[in-house]
Parts: structure tokens; C-alpha cells; sequence
């Protein structure tokens, strides 16, 4: 029984080393030193405690924008607005901290609160007009991504562009204003708690309120929602407001927890590996939170093999799309022979 | 005087205005083909970004731009089928799948061309070839019209020859006729007789090429070289151009041109004081601003049926 249950789980394992194994092998091949690249990459980021803090650090922002995504993929709304959310929620949080006098105190929570109202707009205006105008929110939040970008470049060039600094950067944060650190040795900060509790609050809400419940109805069958009398626009309006304000959030937070200026010069794809982190975790908030460390574990692989082994960390990005594709393949993972075999013959499904 | 100015500053604008429209038009019919076959290929930025790098790779090996077109062709047609392949074989989403596929090329086209030339933003170390514009006879001697219709590019001419060739493809043959009947209903056209899988893979590899010509168009239209992500979110604005072209080819050319005209006012613009990150966040807004009124006006033309 208990082999029968894990079965899915020891499929989606195996999808998971044959992606990083696909990728992985044939790009080490081609390097000098294939053994120690591999090694670089899997075994590295356990190394040094730094490192492994890396892991963390890098699978706060990933959970919040898993988050974000998973609950509009939920309500069935294909907004991918995340990355432009998270990007204008780090710049409105910067600009707030570096323009607005405030008490020390008072800097985090307000930065962090106007940058979600300004950065959620990225997906809220795409949600809007899929609303209003039955507009496809999918074309337009990705459009709106470029706009934002954009427009968030000339508000740092124009606006909080340190002249001192030399590069294309803002002034710096007040030391108040950022997030405290809690591990010693790591930059591991607040924000990674409120992470893991914004992931427990989603699956309260997705698994065990009304509203939770009407957007998974509304996301899984319209028709039978409207039939049920459910307002299924403003159920689809709400998880597109709720997902951009968490990644808008989750941008602020990364901001004022890891960085002394705000120095992005393009979307920074956190979003994107927000949608990969929700697909792995079939948009289960709890699982996320495996699902973002794994995923930011390969991001630390790379980044490692990229600074020894003279290979760029947009190796990661194949084995992320790669990932993409397995995990939602169903032909791999509703496979009943693949399933009968990891519950039955073999071990892997066994606890 | 001033009016003949106005008129031959007008014409001096096609020029830029089909040469912006090119990429877009060619990438938003490859689109077309995709959705009315009921497989929206989202996959198509990053086809244009793989095809664009595949070209200039393809032509710095055998020095010949075409075979740089070629190679930027075939390898949108081979992601086209990738993609047919991760859905059909795989079962795999299709929209996620397609955001997979921009992914991938991101990501692979940066590692590619790292690990060949080590430098990760462009391509410049390597000397590819430029496809050239066409000058017409005898046209190209008359004073106004020689201008408009002469001296573009050779892929601009495909783009605009296409339009014709993807209607009557779509509208008035058997093949473009099962291609729409598995769009409005795989189910009844699986009843009918119609190998729904071969007709979806067919689009998407007719798709695929397509977009990979635009590809072709970004980084040998009229430079050599191929930057890390080129394509800047053309393949999306193709997209919304599909969706404004009301489900036909000649709607996705007027589309197209619109939206390509919000880049020429663009370049028209630059250097003229506004900043330059302002101009350049308006080829995608302009798309949004489209896309509504479109829906409004869609909308008013439901309510009056």
C-alpha cells in the first residue's frame, strides 16, 4: 500500500535524475574535467556551509513566486506576469527606502507594502483585462513584462541612479531597512521564515477555505463552476491579485534581504523558475517548499561549476525546461507500466 | 513644397516600417498556422531566438548566408517538431511545453555560444553572412513607387509573398481545410477520419519554419551577428498580432503592420530627447492598448450579429 502511494512521488524522483543526468553529461563531456565538473555540481553546494546556505537563500524567492504562480494556475489563469511582479516589487520597495523618510523601524514593512501594491500590478492589469475585455492574460502579462522592465530601468537610471557608484545602480539601502540575518555564517534572512509560512498559509487557504475552494473549482472545470452559480470572474480576478501582490512581495523581500542596491539591468527570471517550482510541486503549496530547494540546490551547482569549470550557469536553465516538460508529461508520469514498476519490482517506491 | 516633403518623408518611413514588420509578420502567420490548428505555439520566441543563432552559426561554417538560411529553417521546423513531439508522444502541456521551449533556447542558445566562440553576449568573433535586399528592375527606376516597392528585403518580400500563399494554404485546400476542422474539434475530426496527431505536427513544423525565417531575418536581415536574447519579446508581440488578425492570414498582415508601426514611430523617435528605456517599453505596451480595443471592438460586432 504504502508502495502503491509513493509510486508517483519515486516517478517524479527518477524524472528528476534522468533531466539533470540528460543535460548534465553531455555538457561535462565536453569540458576537460567531466568527473570534477559533475562532482562540482551535485556534490558541491554541500560542501562549505556557505554554500549551503546559498540553497536556501536562493529558495526564498523561489517559493514565494511558486506560490504566486500556483495559485493562479489553480483558478486556471495562465498569467505569467510573476517576473514583471517580482521585478517591480524589488524596484518600488528600493525606491521607497532610499526616497521616503521613515523611521528605521517603519522602513521594511512600508517598503515592502508599497511594493506589492506597485509591483502586483504586473499581473493584476493583465487580470483586469482578461476581466473587463476577455483579453488572453497569458499574451498580455507577457508583454507587460517587457513594458515594466522597461519602465523600471528609466526609474533607476532617471531617478535612483547613484552618480557615485560608477555602474548603472541605485543609491544604497539604509542599513535599517533591510531584513535581519538568522543563520550565522549564511545571508540567510527573515524573509526565508515568511517563505516557509507563506507556503503553509496557501495550502490553509487553497485546501481548507471557501475562497480556496471556489478557485480550484473555477480552475479545474469553468463550465461546472458556472453552473454551481460561482462569480467566476472575480474568483479568477482574486488569484491573479493574490499571485501578484506575493510576487511582488517576494521580490521586496529578496531586495531588502540580499541586496545593498538595487543593480538588476533585466528581469532577473526568478519568475520563471517560480513556474517550474509550482509545476514540480503539481501547484501544492506545501510541496513547494521541497520543490523550490531542489531547484535552487541546481541553481547553486550551477553557479559553482560556472565560477571552477568555465561553464556558464545557464546550464541550469536546460535541465529547468527540461524539467518543465518531463514533469507535465503524463505519457512519463500517469505511465501505468513505469508506475506498476516502482511499486511493485523495484525498490525506489518502497519507504 | 511642404506637402511634397511631408509625402517623401511618408515614403521614406516604408522602408523602416516593412523592415520592422518583417520578423513580426513572418513569426505571427507562423502563429496563425498553429492556432487554427488548435495548437497555439507559445514556443515561438524562442524558435526566432535558436533559428537566429543557428543561422549565423550555419553561415560562418560554410561561409554562404543561405545555407545560414537554411540551417536557420531547419531548425525551426526541428523545434516546431519537438514541440508537436512533447505534446503528442509526451502528453506533455501545451503551453507549458512552449514555455519550456523559450527556456531552452535561452538558455541553450547562450551555452552554445559560449562554449564555441567563449564570449556569452554576441556572436561577433564569428563572420557570418548578411542575406541580401533585392533591387527590381525597372521598378527600381520609377521616382516613387520605386522606393515603396523596390530595394527591401529579401525576406521581407517572403513575408509579404506568404500572406497570399498561408490564406490559400489554410482557406482553400484539403490540407488547410482537415488543419481547421482538428482546430474547432480534434474529437469530431478524429470521427471524420482525420489523423488529428500528423495535422497538429504538420502545423507546428510549418510553424516552425516560419518563425525560424524570422529568426534568420534578426540576426542576418541586415547585421551579422547574433546577440544573447535577440528575439526581445517579438515572438510574444507575434502572438497578440495572431490574436488581432481576427483568424485570417490578411488580418495578421494588418495586425502585423500596426504593430510594427509602433516600432518605426520608435526608431523615428530616437535621439530626439525622450528617453530611450520610455521608447523602448512602447512597442510592448502599444500591443496591450491594441489588444483591448480589439476585444472592444470584437465585442460590439458580437452584440450586433
Amino acid at each position: 500500500m504504502i508502495r502503491r502511494t509513493l509510486a508517483p512521488f519515486a516517478l517524479t524522483v527518477l524524472v528528476l535524475i534522468v533531466a539533470v543526468a540528460a543535460v548534465l553529461i553531455p555538457v561535462a563531456l565536453a569540458t576537460p574535467d567531466p568527473i570534477g565538473m559533475i562532482d562540482t555540481f551535485l556534490f558541491g553546494p554541500f560542501r562549505t556551509f556557505r554554500h549551503t546556505g546559498n540553497i536556501v537563500e536562493m529558495a526564498t524567492p523561489a517559493m514565494l513566486c511558486g506560490l504566486a504562480v500556483a495559485l493562479m494556475f489553480r483558478a486556471g489563469m495562465f498569467n505569467l506576469g510573476v517576473e514583471g511582479a517580482f521585478f517591480l516589487g524589488a524596484l518600488a520597495t528600493a525606491a521607497i527606502v532610499i526616497l521616503v523618510p521613515l523611521p528605521g523601524w517603519a522602513m521594511a514593512p512600508v517598503a515592502l507594502a508599497g511594493g506589492m501594491i506597485v509591483g502586483s500590478s504586473a499581473c493584476v492589469v493583465p487580470g483586469v483585462l482578461r476581466n473587463r475585455f476577455e483579453v488572453s492574460e497569458l499574451v498580455s502579462s507577457l508583454m507587460l513584462n517587457f513594458a515594466v522592465m522597461f519602465i523600471g530601468l528609466y526609474v533607476v537610471n532617471s531617478v535612483l541612479r547613484d552618480p557615485s557608484a560608477g555602474a548603472m545602480v541605485s543609491y544604497r539601502i539604509p542599513a535599517d531597512a533591510r531584513l535581519p540575518r538568522i543563520v550565522e555564517g549564511t545571508r540567510i534572512h527573515l524573509g526565508t521564515i515568511f517563505a516557509f509560512l507563506a507556503c503553509i498559509a496557501g495550502s490553509i487557504y487553497l485546501f481548507r477555505t471557501k475562497a480556496g475552494y471556489e478557485s480550484r473549482i473555477v480552475g479545474a472545470n469553468p463550465g461546472f463552476a458556472a453552473h454551481l452559480g460561482l462569480p467566476i470572474r472575480s474568483v479568477m480576478l482574486r488569484a491573479q491579485v493574490l499571485g501578484g501582490t506575493i510576487a511582488a512581495l517576494a521580490g521586496g523581500i529578496e531586495l531588502l534581504g540580499l541586496y545593498q542596491r538595487f543593480s538588476w539591468q533585466g528581469l532577473p527570471g526568478n519568475g520563471w523558475t517560480g513556474v517550474v517550482v509550482a509545476i514540480l510541486a503539481r501547484d501544492r503549496p506545501l510541496l513547494l517548499i521541497p520543490s523550490a530547494l531542489f531547484l535552487s540546490y541546481l541553481q547553486v551547482g550551477g553557479d559553482l561549476v560556472a565560477r571552477n569549470h568555465d561553464v556558464p550557469n545557464e546550464v541550469v536553465g536546460l535541465i529547468q525546461a527540461l524539467i518543465l516538460i518531463l514533469v507535465t508529461a503524463s505519457a512519463i508520469t500517469r505511465s501505468p507500466r513505469l508506475l506498476a514498476l516502482l511499486s511493485g519490482k523495484r525498490k525506489e517506491g518502497h519507504a | 513644397m511642404t506637402f511634397l516633403e511631408t509625402i517623401a518623408h511618408i515614403v521614406d518611413l516604408v522602408p523602416v516600417l516593412l523592415r520592422v514588420t518583417t520578423p513580426i509578420l513572418l513569426a505571427a502567420l507562423g502563429v496563425h498556422i498553429s492556432q487554427k490548428a488548435g495548437v497555439l505555439n507559445l514556443g515561438v520566441e524562442g524558435m526566432m531566438l535558436a533559428a537566429a543563432l543557428a543561422g549565423v552559426l550555419a553561415s560562418a561554417a560554410s561561409g554562404s548566408a543561405w545555407v545560414g538560411l537554411a540551417g536557420a529553417l531547419a531548425t525551426g521546423a526541428v523545434l516546431g517538431f519537438l514541440l508537436s513531439f512533447a505534446i503528442h508522444v509526451l502528453k506533455a502541456d501545451l503551453i507549458l511545453s512552449g514555455i519550456a521551449l523559450n527556456m531552452l533556447a535561452a538558455a541553450g542558445t547562450t551555452l552554445v555560444l559560449y562554449m564555441l566562440t567563449g564570449d556569452k553576449g554576441m556572436s561577433g568573433s564569428l563572420s557570418s553572412g548578411v542575406l541580401p535586399s533585392l533591387a527590381i528592375p525597372l521598378i527600381a527606376d520609377i521616382p516613387v513607387l520605386g522606393r515603396l516597392l523596390s530595394g527591401h528585403h529579401v525576406l521581407t518580400y517572403l513575408a509579404f509573398a506568404m500572406v497570399p500563399v498561408v490564406a490559400v494554404l489554410m482557406m482553400r485546400t484539403p490540407f488547410g481545410i482537415r488543419l481547421r476542422a482538428v482546430g474547432e474539434s480534434a474529437e469530431a475530426a478524429a470521427t471524420a477520419g482525420i489523423d488529428v496527431a500528423r495535422m497538429q505536427i504538420a502545423a507546428l513544423v510549418l510553424s516552425g519554419l516560419l518563425a525560424g525565417a524570422a529568426g534568420a531575418f534578426l540576426s542576418m536581415g541586415y547585421v551579422s551577428w547574433f546577440s544573447q536574447n535577440m528575439s526581445g519579446g517579438r515572438g510574444f508581440v507575434a502572438l497578440a498580432a495572431d490574436l488581432m488578425g481576427y483568424g485570417s492570414a490578411w488580418g495578421t498582415m494588418a495586425a502585423s503592420l500596426l504593430l510594427g508601426a509602433a516600432d518605426a514611430f520608435v526608431i523615428s523617435l530616437q535621439g530626439k530627447g525622450i528617453p530611450s528605456e520610455l521608447l523602448q517599453s512602447l512597442p510592448y505596451i502599444v500591443p496591450i492598448v491594441a489588444l483591448v480595443i480589439h476585444a472592444r471592438a470584437r465585442r460590439k460586432r458580437f452584440v450586433r450579429i
